[in-house]
This record gives structure tokens, C-alpha cells and sequence, in this order.
């Protein structure tokens, strides 16, 4: 197997040291806060100074909904225990894998020796770091002292990441539908979109967990709540573009159309553009980017 | 001589409910700013008085914080225009309650200063409430603590 350009990196370089950690008596009300409040998708459960004992994520809130739960409930009753850990010192590669293997979004560092969690990976920090490499190396899109190296470099194409089939609901479907599609969906938003499949909005899981926390009722349609407009890409744009568009609009995935004023043919993420392994470019398959320390 | 939280603490203080939109928080932040005394957090309170959370000008900031700004300083072609509008934008759809902080520190009115110190620097707050039969009934800030302070110096 060829090198990539996570190669011999460790989780350390990539995690977040930011842990939130709730206390299992805590109530859902409060885990919704916490998740708004610092723009995570999911957050620790456990006692202070002990192994973390359980996960909630924006998924599991939504079910809670979903099945007629209070706000009040303690997040234990949700959780989803006990969590996956990996250590600061495993590699990229195998922390990857793990969360592949495991269908899981994000795995969380552990201090062998105190017990405690110490950072978060998820799929968005990898990208947000191979980025970083990108946006330095003489190859990358945007770096502007170099611009006939650039023009020799064949580079990702977003069509060739993007997830062709996407699901999408109707500005007239209720929030029960769509809860229904999101939970089972790896992406953290659903397009809103008329037959022919032009976009009209966006309901994230960070909408659908608002609506809870507001009180609002699961009957409602889709239109109430959606966000317009689409964040779009074209297809035929540079997977780079697509992931500096998604880390300037602090969005996890952009919605893919061939040309302007078309159907939506598709859809990338954050999470596809780390799981390719990569950078944007194929000069990073052959020779990894070299990798600083302090970087 | 003044040496309980009763002694010091601001009465007068403007209180929003969880259920408050958030913009209306940053009215009351740019009013205490065009009125001379810049506020930096709000405490909420429910129907009854009690305190629900507070919201400061750090939640809000927090909140207003990209989620990659490490990655922000290597972009050297930021197109900012727009940027900073759309992330305020997003207030409009929060509640007070959303982002408040919930879990906070009240002090009893009979509190000693120094004790009222040592909370404020171990758990690094600038402002307490004070609570008497679970109601809010003012607050302690920083500042004035440390006024009263350099007084008797």
C-alpha cells in the first residue's frame, strides 16, 4: 500500500484538547445548550477526574425527540456507553480505521495514565489539518508563489469525492420525516428540495435539536425551519476550493451542482474529504508533505 | 465598614428570561455601553426570580468564534466581506437559554469580601450573583470589589 499523506502522523497532531464533559444526571436540556454552545456534535459523559462512562451525540438528541422524551430527562437514559478511545500517540491511520470500522464519527484521546480524555478527533480536525499542509506546500491551490508549479499539478476534482446520491425531503414534509432520514444519514444536513431536485434549503441537526429545545412540534413542515440559501459548489471545482468554502462557512458539506441554476447532483463533506486520505492534489500520493512538529 | 457581598453588590441590575431571543442580550449590552457602564453579562432569571444561568459577552463571542480559526491564519486570501454577517446572522434563530451559561456560582448575601475574592480568583468569574431565599437579589462584580478594596489602601 502506497503512502499517504497521513502517514506517520498521530492523533496528537490533529485532536482537540476542548473536552466537554457533562455529568450523567444532567438533562438533555442541558446537553443541547452545551452542543450549541461550542459547536460540537457530540460531548462526553462522565464523572469529573474518571474515565469518561458514555457519548451523546446531536443523533442521539434528535432520537430522544423522536420518541416523545422531556427535555428534562438525564442524558444517561441517551447515552451511548461506554465510548471509543484511542491514545495521543496512536497514528492517524489507525484512528481512521478504527472509525471506519466502528461506523463512527469521532473517537476520543485517553490519558493512560489519569484515565482522562484529553482531545477529540473527528473527521473535520483531519481535513482542517491536511488542509494546513496543503495551504503550505509549493503545489497547493492557493499558494500564489508558485504558480507554474501549480499549473502541472493535476488536482481532485470535487466530483471525484462527492457522494452522488442525495437524499432530500420536501419544503412540505414534516419534522418527523425528516428526523426519520437524518438519523439513519452519515451527513449532518438534508437538503430541502423541490421535485426535480433544485435546492431550496437546508435543515441541519443542529436545527432539529433547536426545534426541540424551543418546543416546537414535530408535525411542522420542513419550510418553517430550513435555512436558504443552499451553500452550493460546482463539480468541476477543486476539491481545495470546496474545503476552504466549507472552513471559511463553517459548514461540514456543500451541496454539488454541475453548472449554475442546475439540479443538485451531489454532495461533499468534510468527512469524504478525510477519508480520502489525502490532500487535494495527487502530488501528495507519491511523497507525504513533510510534517514539522511544531506545525 | 463594608465586608459582606449585602455591602457592595449593584441592586439595580436588568435580568432576561431563557426564552428571551438573544438579540435582545445585545440590546441590553450596547445600551449599558452608550449609558457608561459596559455590562459584560446578564443574569437569567425565571418567572419566579430564580436564577436560570447568565449570559455573557464570552457565551455570546464563543459562539461567534469560527469553529476552524486555527486554520483561518493560513488562509491568506480571505475574502471577509460577508463572512462576519453571515456568523451573526445565525443569532437570530437562539434563544438566550441556548447559549447561556447554566451551571453558575451564587454567593449568600452574608458572604465575607475575602471570601467573595477567593471564589472570583479560583474559578476565575468577574461577576456573582447574590441569592437570598432563592430569589436573585443582586450582583457582585470584580471591579467594585476591587474599588472597595484600594479604597482602604
Amino acid at each position: 500500500m502506497g503512502k499517504d499523506t497521513l502517514t506517520g502522523l498521530k492523533v496528537r497532531h490533529a485532536m482537540r484538547k476542548q473536552i466537554v464533559m457533562l455529568q450523567p444526571h444532567d438533562t438533555i436540556d442541558c446537553c443541547i445548550q452545551y452542543l450549541i454552545k461550542y459547536k460540537i456534535n457530540a460531548l462526553l459523559i462522565g464523572h469529573d477526574g474518571q474515565k469518561p462512562l458514555g457519548v451523546v451525540s446531536k443523533t442521539d438528541i434528535m432520537g430522544a425527540w423522536y420518541s416523545g422524551m422531556e427535555l428534562s430527562t438525564p442524558i444517561e437514559m441517551i447515552m451511548n456507553a461506554p465510548p471509543l478511545f484511542c491514545l495521543p500517540e496512536d497514528t492517524l491511520d489507525s484512528a481512521l480505521n478504527t472509525m471506519k470500522t466502528n461506523n463512527i464519527y469521532r473517537l476520543y484521546a485517553l490519558n493512560e495514565d489519569t484515565n482522562c480524555a484529553v482531545g477529540a478527533i473527528a473527521y473535520p480536525d483531519i481535513v482542517g489539518m491536511l488542509y494546513l499542509y496543503c495551504s503550505k506546500c509549493a503545489q497547493g491551490l492557493f499558494n500564489k508563489a508558485q504558480k507554474t508549479i501549480q499549473q502541472s499539478v493535476k488536482r481532485y476534482k470535487v466530483f471525484e469525492v462527492m457522494t452522488k446520491d442525495v437524499e432530500s425531503c420536501r419544503e412540505d414534509d414534516s419534522l418527523e420525516s425528516v428526523v426519520e432520514i437524518l438519523s439513519a444519514s452519515r451527513f449532518g444536513a438534508i437538503l430541502i428540495a423541490d421535485n426535480d431536485n433544485y435546492p431550496k434549503g437546508v435543515i441541519s441537526k443542529t436545527d432539529i435539536i433547536l426545534c426541540y429545545r424551543h418546543g416546537l412540534q414535530l408535525n411542522i413542515p420542513a419550510r418553517r425551519i430550513m435555512s436558504t440559501p443552499v451553500a452550493l459548489c460546482h463539480q468541476e471545482a477543486p476539491v481545495e476550493s470546496a474545503i476552504k468554502s466549507m472552513i471559511l462557512k463553517d459548514l461540514h458539506r456543500l451541496f454539488v451542482v454541475p453548472r449554475k441554476n442546475q439540479p443538485v447532483s451531489g454532495i461533499i463533506s468534510l468527512s469524504d474529504a478525510a477519508r480520502h486520505r489525502s490532500g487535494s492534489c495527487h502530488a501528495c500520493i507519491s511523497s507525504r508533505i513533510k510534517v514539522d512538529e511544531e506545525c | 465598614m463594608k465586608t459582606t457581598a449585602r455591602d457592595i453588590m449593584v441592586k439595580e441590575f436588568k435580568t432576561l428570561s431563557p426564552d428571551a431571543p438573544l438579540s435582545q442580550a445585545l440590546e441590553i449590552f450596547k445600551e449599558s455601553k452608550s449609558q457608561g457602564r459596559t455590562i459584560f453579562g446578564i443574569m437569567v432569571t425565571n418567572g419566579q426570580g430564580s436564577i436560570a444561568g447568565m449570559i455573557s459577552m464570552y457565551d455570546i463571542l464563543l459562539f461567534l468564534l469560527p469553529k476552524h480559526v486555527k486554520i483561518w491564519g493560513n488562509i491568506s486570501d480571505i475574502e471577509i466581506e460577508g463572512i462576519i454577517e453571515r456568523t451573526i446572522g445565525k443569532i437570530d434563530d437562539l434563544l438566550v437559554g441556548d447559549i447561556m451559561t447554566p451551571k453558575i456560582i451564587s454567593i449568600d448575601p452574608d458572604m465575607h469580601l475575602m471570601m467573595i475574592l477567593d471564589i472570583m480568583i479560583k474559578k476565575h468569574v468577574r461577576r456573582l450573583p447574590v441569592v437570598f431565599n432563592d430569589e436573585a437579589i443582586g450582583i457582585v462584580y470584580i471591579s467594585d470589589l476591587f474599588n472597595h478594596l484600594i479604597e482602604r489602601v
